[in-house]
């Protein structure tokens, strides 16, 4: 499978994502049938933000998120922790990541073995979840158990902001908007701006 | 007819198993290089290059460590013998070859043949999660290694220990995922069966 690195050109990568941050301009996914033109700036290293993601079906959010944020994270060497929209799928590789690890997990439930997985990544700065409110309309376990070490929250949701807590004080919200602007049959042009 | 179809797919793979596992092919390096190719070459028309191209990462390591071994083996004069190297060779490429060929010929048995087939309907509900299993842990294996390849806390260590961590936790996720299937889809067809078993009655 190629990685999300090979959409984009190396020369991209280094003009886009200096310092953890992925400069408007545009992001094509030719394979995935995308093309992203980003409005603004996203700065991931700003002080704690949580940026939500919103936008239709099909709008791309997931592959801006696999293809172009996680990409670069990695290319920055951001540590960070992804629960992705398959969560039932991600289970099994962390059932087995944190039997590797020597930890017993046969007898936990899921949410025992994701609180397990949080608590052994406090070398995270990132958290992803994307379209977790699914699973779990209240995810708000989450944001306790890693609002410690976390800076920055990235949040793929078709729900509101959540619960309004101590923590909307400590992060800065900030929305980012997904929208078609035209499809040409082959490829959908996606908007992707801050509200 | 599927009685002959079935037939035929399992003379194929005795006949292949026969020629160049355990039979007069087997140590003949050059035949088992074309053997390989032409195998890898059959995947790509039926599947796809991508498809091809996953399933010898997936073998990589593990004739990666057989090739190793081999050379090991081979310097250390190993119960004094001097082939090591070229046995270790072969068994480099029928190992994969035998992966690839097995699940090529293997996808020509479709859920009408096991439908068609004059067993019994317990028997057929268990071909039938068998086949659904494996062509979902198949398919399912790319997002395992996928999401593995974002845990940070696997790529502490050197290369090869991560390459070894990684392939650790994908077969595990797939045992887990494949028992777990297995017991899902069994149930599931067995509860439909019944049912319509006695809406029919």
């Amino acid at each position: 499978m190629r990685s999300g690195c090979s959409l984009i050109p190396k020369t991209a990568f280094k003009r886009y994502f200096e310092g953890m941050e992925i400069k408007r301009g545009t992001y094509p996914l030719a394979r995935r049938g995308l093309n992203f033109r980003l409005a603004d700036d996203l700065n991931f290293k700003n002080s704690a933000c949580r940026f939500y993601l919103r936008g239709g079906n099909g709008f791309g959010k997931t592959s801006f998120l696999e293809k172009i944020i996680i990409p670069a994270l990695k290319e920055d060497k951001v540590p960070y922790i992804y629960i992705g929209q398959d969560i039932r799928t991600q289970l099994y590789t962390l059932r087995a990541l944190l039997s590797v690890q020597g930890i017993k997990v046969s007898d936990n439930d899921e949410v025992e073995l994701l609180k397990l997985w949080i608590k052994k990544s406090r070398s995270a700065t990132v958290f992803i979840l994307d379209e977790f409110d699914k699973y779990f309309p209240d995810y708000g376990f989450i944001f306790d158990w890693s609002n410690a070490f976390i800076r920055t929250y990235i949040i793929v949701t078709h729900l509101g902001e959540g619960r309004s807590d101590a923590l909307s004080a400590k992060y800065q919200t900030c929305n980012v908007r997904f929208d078609l602007t035209d499809f040409d049959g082959h490829i959908k042009n996606i908007s992707v701006k801050k509200e | 007819m599927v009685l002959l179809k079935l037939g035929i797919i399992f003379t194929l793979i005795l006949s292949f198993f026969w020629l160049f596992v355990f039979g007069p092919f087997y140590d003949h390096i050059a035949i088992q290089l074309a053997v390989f190719i032409g195998v890898l070459g059959w995947n790509t028309l039926r599947f796809s290059l991508q498809e091809t191209t996953s399933l010898l990462k997936f073998c990589f390591p593990f004739v990666f460590t057989l090739f190793i071994f081999g050379l090991i083996f081979h310097f250390t004069r190993l119960f004094g013998r001097q082939d090591w190297l070229a046995d270790s060779l072969i068994k480099c490429l029928v190992f994969p070859s035998s992966l690839v060929y097995l699940k090529v010929v293997l996808s020509y048995i479709t859920y009408l043949d096991i439908i068609n087939l004059p067993i019994s309907m317990k028997k057929r509900v268990d071909l039938i999660t068998i086949k659904s299993a494996f062509s979902k842990g198949e398919k399912i294996l790319r997002r395992f290694s996928w999401y593995l390849n974002t845990y940070p806390e696997l790529k502490s260590g050197s290369n090869i220990k991560y390459a070894l961590k990684k392939y650790a936790c994908l077969i595990i996720a797939l045992y887990l995922y494949l028992y777990e299937e297995i017991e899902n889809s069994n149930r599931l067809l067995r509860n439909r069966y019944q049912h319509l078993n006695e809406a029919n009655k």
